[in-house]
């Protein structure tokens, strides 16, 4: 957040530059979360996803590939996730590097603690 | 960031999915190679109300089956049913005397197994649950309808909330995250 803050105020005081790299500091503007898949939730699958993508002048995202994964039953919800979010678009006169975002998502299924009516200790 | 996932299954259709699938089965493996046609009509179409949803119907079809029952594999069959048909009447206790009767007879009957579990879990029986869901596991390894009924007895004994986080990294072959701090400071 501090990076992106920076950013922001690096943009509002300077002139813009021609040569100005922004490929790599894009700002999200909506981020969708990916649906946990009922079969790995049903199963308690946990696991992790790497998605790498490029980010389109006007903020969109392309050419979506899994870089790693622990279990491909989180491959699709993670790319279909990817494919639906969108970032800031930059000015024409930005030059953008190409390089590659990568987000990566974790799937973890944690306990639901649940109330108990055991009564409270008696004070003695 | 964190974002915590509503869970939207619905425990009702997972009921009705693990039940149906090991009713349906039984209905089909009675049916006769050489013979025209379900030689017990009404465990038959019993098994098929039962899969339709008019469960009422399927268990009055199936125990008048069960009467003109030839044969130990139709009566397995007709009680496997019945347990299936009186547990979605909210019947436990009587759908347990069905499924008992099966197993009694005979220890490799996944589908009563997966039937009984359901049952134990509707009980409150959990233990007893969780051995008819390994029992049945090991006689039929890749049943889905016992990963969907393990599903609801770990829902039930030890349940989860999804968890979804997301870590924003970025990939720079080329230059490292310092050189482009520097770059844009510039």
């Amino acid at each position: 957040m501090a990076c992106l803050l920076s950013l922001r105020l690096f943009a509002a005081d300077a002139e813009p530059s021609p040569d100005h790299d922004a490929g790599t500091k894009r700002v999200p503007s909506y981020t969708v979360m990916p649906d946990y898949p009922t079969v790995a939730r049903r199963d308690r699958i946990q696991g992790e996803v790497q998605v790498c993508f490029e980010i389109t002048r006007e903020g969109r995202t392309r050419r979506i590939a899994v870089r790693r994964s622990t279990h491909r039953l989180f491959e699709k919800p993670a790319i279909r996730a990817v494919r639906r979010s969108t970032y800031v678009p930059v000015a024409d006169d930005v030059v953008l590097s190409g390089i590659k975002s990568c987000r990566t998502f974790r799937f973890t299924l944690e306990p639901t603690v649940m109330e108990t009516d055991d009564p409270a200790p008696a004070s003695g | 960031m964190d974002m915590r996932q509503k869970d939207r299954s619905d425990p009702g259709l997972h009921w009705l999915a693990a039940l149906f699938l090991a009713v349906s089965l039984q209905a089909h493996a009675e049916e006769p190679k050489t013979v025209l046609g379900p030689r017990n009509i009404y465990l038959h179409d019993g098994a098929n109300a039962l899969i339709a949803g008019d469960i009422e119907e399927g268990v009055r079809l199936t125990r008048r089956g069960l009467e003109l029952a030839h044969g130990a594999r139709e009566e397995k069959a007709g009680h496997a049913n019945l347990c299936a048909g009186y547990l979605l009447l909210d019947q436990p206790e009587e759908a347990l005397v069905h499924c008992n009767w099966v197993l009694e007879r005979d220890a490799s009957h996944w589908r009563a197994y997966n039937n009984r579990a359901l049952v134990y879990l509707r009980l409150g029986r959990y233990d007893e649950s969780e051995e008819d869901i390994r029992k049945g596991q090991a006689l039929r390894p890749g049943s889905k309808t016992l990963k969907i009924v393990k599903g609801m007895y770990l829902d039930e004994t030890k349940p989860v909330t999804p968890n979804v986080e997301v870590d924003e990294r970025r990939s720079a072959p080329q230059t490292s995250d310092d050189e482009l701090e520097t770059d844009l400071s510039n």
